[in-house]
């Protein structure tokens, strides 16, 4: 019997530890970063899951760009040593506890404390759950973003990609993954033997869209990752349809359909299942992104004879061309302000991620990379996450807006691409 | 932006909860959290990963080699390789040894055209048996759970009565018959469009895939070439991109059955969804030129962008490999 239960808790440890695919690593600068200190949170009671809040806080805080945060052996007993903190630099400090209340029942307590004036910023008791550990510490790496920068974070999301790895005999396992925003817990939702491209969350987060080839073209294809319902199926169409984005009502989905052979974009319902066309040219009208008002869409065309991105009023029915640098500029995704494109602006022979203000058409290139692929904002527009190659092999990478640091999320074995980034958990 | 302004815009905003002494929390600061929108494990989406299996369930030319010279002739009657026989006079088999290779032949072509059709997803396979002129019903419950009616009016419908066995009155004499054949040679659906009849529609479609099989295995005996290769972002066919589609004009005037998949593939540079446009620009242009010839109808055009490159490489030289379109015939 005793021999069983230690076989089990070492299963579970084996699972958990399996469980962090995505590799994370920070590669530059910490440049203009907020110093603070989080304390190890004080843990009272028993607690199946082996997790480490202040560690998983400080790591979605330095992730961000935005802080420095360290971790300290001084203790926190009943009073702060503010002189040490200002001694070493720090403008804040976070410590917190978590206690059992009942059964399935704990408290987080946290505590903000600003080095400087001595006064708490911020305190708040959470009440959660056996299993939400690691939601909490994001919910809680969320207010404290918040409480120091006054600008919301985003932590408490969620993200998608495609992962395909390849068997000895050559065959390829397609994979569309969801995880938590810092790469943890990874969840298969479509494992196929055909390609899957184009994930894309609604913006409820309870829907993916996205391409497979299952049925040997590329089909759109709406799922509930969280429910075991039944996947929405899209009428059949002649020739691709690909390249699905959400219309921000969550009802509707654009997608570049190819009829006749004519690639444009659609608007197509999902509860009246009415399809609507929103563009009309000979030529590859594709890659389409709603503004966060749903009021335009952008999109990719050769219309001129270069890919270029053109943003479409759909209430004026006005079409606009929106990047007027390089020769190609493709895959463009609003920022949540509405304001800026992220999208891929090919450099030479290099295809790199950039920003465009789309008011002054100023054009940022925040890369140096070769073959930059699938920018996503994170949902508070302070990171965007895309697919990039390191030696050969196909990672995701998250920039910082702040101060342009870079953090890689890569998987040990096949290549992981495709990102998109979840809009808050409600 | 300087964050002291930052703290100090904070501290104001927060000061009702300022204290420098640590106390136990209020219920004043609940809030509750749930982990209740945890994902589900693997949403089942009938896309699974496929294992060929190897065996093979024909014959073998050990299996055949023990078999009568009659049985053989039999056999090769049976699978409609009549022409291929010497009988003397007297009924006796010439060519025995011919006969048996040509036999284990074709059970081994039909045995590849068989594991590629399992491959296909059902919603692929109903796409190629409609392309093939298979007809298709759409019907709310199992053919055995119809009414002999109701069976009578479906084969009528099909055009298919010369398999109904009606007595003078018209009752059905042959049920279980009237539904084998229904099985099949339909294409049977049920309302939400799921296939029903999988496994005799994969048989129904064998012999004219491994047909299609041995047609296109003359073809490459002769040289064809049934890749054509593209500059960056372009889609234009040269001279020597015609010669090679007039060349798939002839073989598939001259091979009525055929029906041709153009795939059409692009290089890793770009986006991912400009490049499944360009692929599919890319196969509709060959489709142009084989539309002179008439053949449109029986062409299928269908995009793989880059995600199913033949060279891994990330140079010049495997780029020019990977910009192609594929003549796959079906």
């Amino acid at each position: 019997m005793k021999f069983s239960k230690t076989l089990i808790l070492f299963s579970i440890l084996l699972s958990f530890s399996a469980n962090a695919l995505l590799e994370v690593n920070i590669i530059k600068s910490k440049e203009d970063a907020f110093p603070l200190v989080i304390t190890p949170f004080e843990m009272i009671g028993n607690f199946e899951e082996d997790v480490d809040l202040a560690k998983i806080i400080r790591d979605n805080l330095n992730r961000s760009g935005h802080f420095d945060a360290n971790s300290t052996d001084k203790l926190i007993n009943g009073a702060i040593d503010f002189d040490f903190y200002q001694q070493h630099k720090k403008d804040a400090i976070v410590f917190g506890k978590i206690r059992q209340v009942t059964n399935n029942v704990n408290h987080a307590e946290i505590y903000v404390y600003d080095v400087l004036t001595q006064k708490a910023l911020y305190q708040k008791k959470i009440a959660f759950t056996n299993g939400a550990l690691r939601k909490i510490a994001h919910a809680l790496s969320d207010r404290i973003y918040f409480v120091l920068l006054g600008q919301k974070g985003a932590f408490n999301t969620r993200l998608s990609y495609v992962t395909v790895s390849e068997s000895k005999k050559g065959s390829r396992t397609y994979r569309l993954q969801i995880s938590d925003s810092d790469g943890y817990n990874p969840k298969t939702v479509v494992k196929s033997a055909y390609p899957i491209l184009s994930p894309s969350w609604s913006f409820d987060q309870n829907k993916l869209a996205y391409v497979s080839f299952k049925n040997n073209r590329s089909e759109v294809f709406v799922i509930h990752p969280f429910l075991k319902i039944k996947p929405i199926k899209l009428p059949k169409f002649d020739g691709i349809a690909s390249s699905p984005s959400w219309h921000p009502d969550g009802e509707s989905i654009a997608l570049t359909i190819s009829k006749k052979g004519n690639k444009d974009i659609y608007l197509y319902n999902l509860k009246t299942k009415e399809l609507k066309r929103l563009t009309k040219n000979i030529s590859i009208d594709t890659e389409a992104n709603f503004s966060p008002d749903g009021k335009s869409i952008a999109f990719t065309s050769n219309r001129t004879g270069q890919v270029q991105i053109y943003i479409k009023n759909l209430e004026t029915d006005k079409i606009k061309r929106a990047t007027f640098k390089g020769t190609y500029n493709a895959k463009p995704v609003f920022s949540p302000d509405g304001k800026e494109l992220a999208l891929i602006h090919r450099v030479g022979k290099d295809y790199r991620l950039a920003l465009l203000n789309i008011a002054t058409r100023d054009l940022t290139i925040l890369t140096q990379n070769k073959s930059d692929e699938s920018p996503y904002f994170s949902p508070n527009g302070g990171m965007i996450i895309f697919a990039t190659n390191r030696d050969n092999k196909g990672i995701l990478s998250i920039i910082s807006l702040h101060n342009n640091q870079i953090v890689e999320l890569t998987q040990k074995d096949g290549v992981v691409r495709e990102p998109s980034w979840s809009n808050y958990s409600n | 932006m300087s964050k002291k302004i930052l703290l100090i815009t904070s501290v104001i905003f927060l000061s009702s909860c300022a204290t420098t002494n640590i106390q136990e929390l209020g219920d004043k600061f609940l809030d509750l959290i749930n982990p209740s929108d945890a994902p589900a494990e693997v949403a089942d989406l009938s896309e699974q990963v496929l294992v060929l299996d190897g065996e093979s369930g024909g014959f073998t030319e050990e299996e055949l080699e023990i078999l009568s010279n009659d049985e053989l002739i039999e056999l090769a009657k049976e699978k409609g390789l009549e022409d291929i026989l010497i009988v003397d006079a007297d009924g006796n088999l010439q060519n025995r040894d011919e006969v048996i290779k040509a036999l284990a032949e074709s059970e081994a072509l039909k045995e590849s055209a068989t594991q590629q059709l399992e491959t296909l997803s059902d919603d692929a396979l109903v796409e190629i048996a409609e392309a093939k002129g298979i007809d298709s019903i759409t019907i709310s419950e199992e053919l055995e759970n119809l009414s002999n009616d109701e069976l009578i009016q479906i084969a009528k419908e099909k055009g298919m009565e010369d398999i109904l066995d009606l007595d003078a009155d018209g009752n059905l004499l042959n049920r279980d018959a009237v539904i084998k054949a229904l099985t099949d040679s339909l294409i049977i659906l049920d309302e939400d469009g799921n296939l029903q009849n999988r496994d005799e529609l994969v048989e129904a479609l064998v012999e004219g895939a491994a047909e299609t099989k041995s047609a296109v295995a003359e073809l490459e005996k002769v040289g064809g070439s049934f890749v054509l290769y593209f500059a960056y972002d372009d889609t234009e066919i040269d001279e020597a991109a015609t010669r090679v589609i007039i060349e798939h004009a002839n073989f598939m005037q001259n091979n009525p059955s055929v029906r041709l998949r153009l795939e059409g593939h692009a290089d890793e540079r770009g986006t991912r969804e400009y490049n499944l446009a360009l692929g599919e620009n890319r196969a509709l242009s060959v489709k142009e030129v084989l539309g002179l010839y008439n053949l449109e109808d029986r062409v299928v055009v269908v995009s793989y962008g880059e995600e199913r490159p033949v060279a891994i490489e990330h140079n010049e030289e495997a780029w020019e490999k990977n910009r192609r379109v594929e003549f796959v015939y079906y």
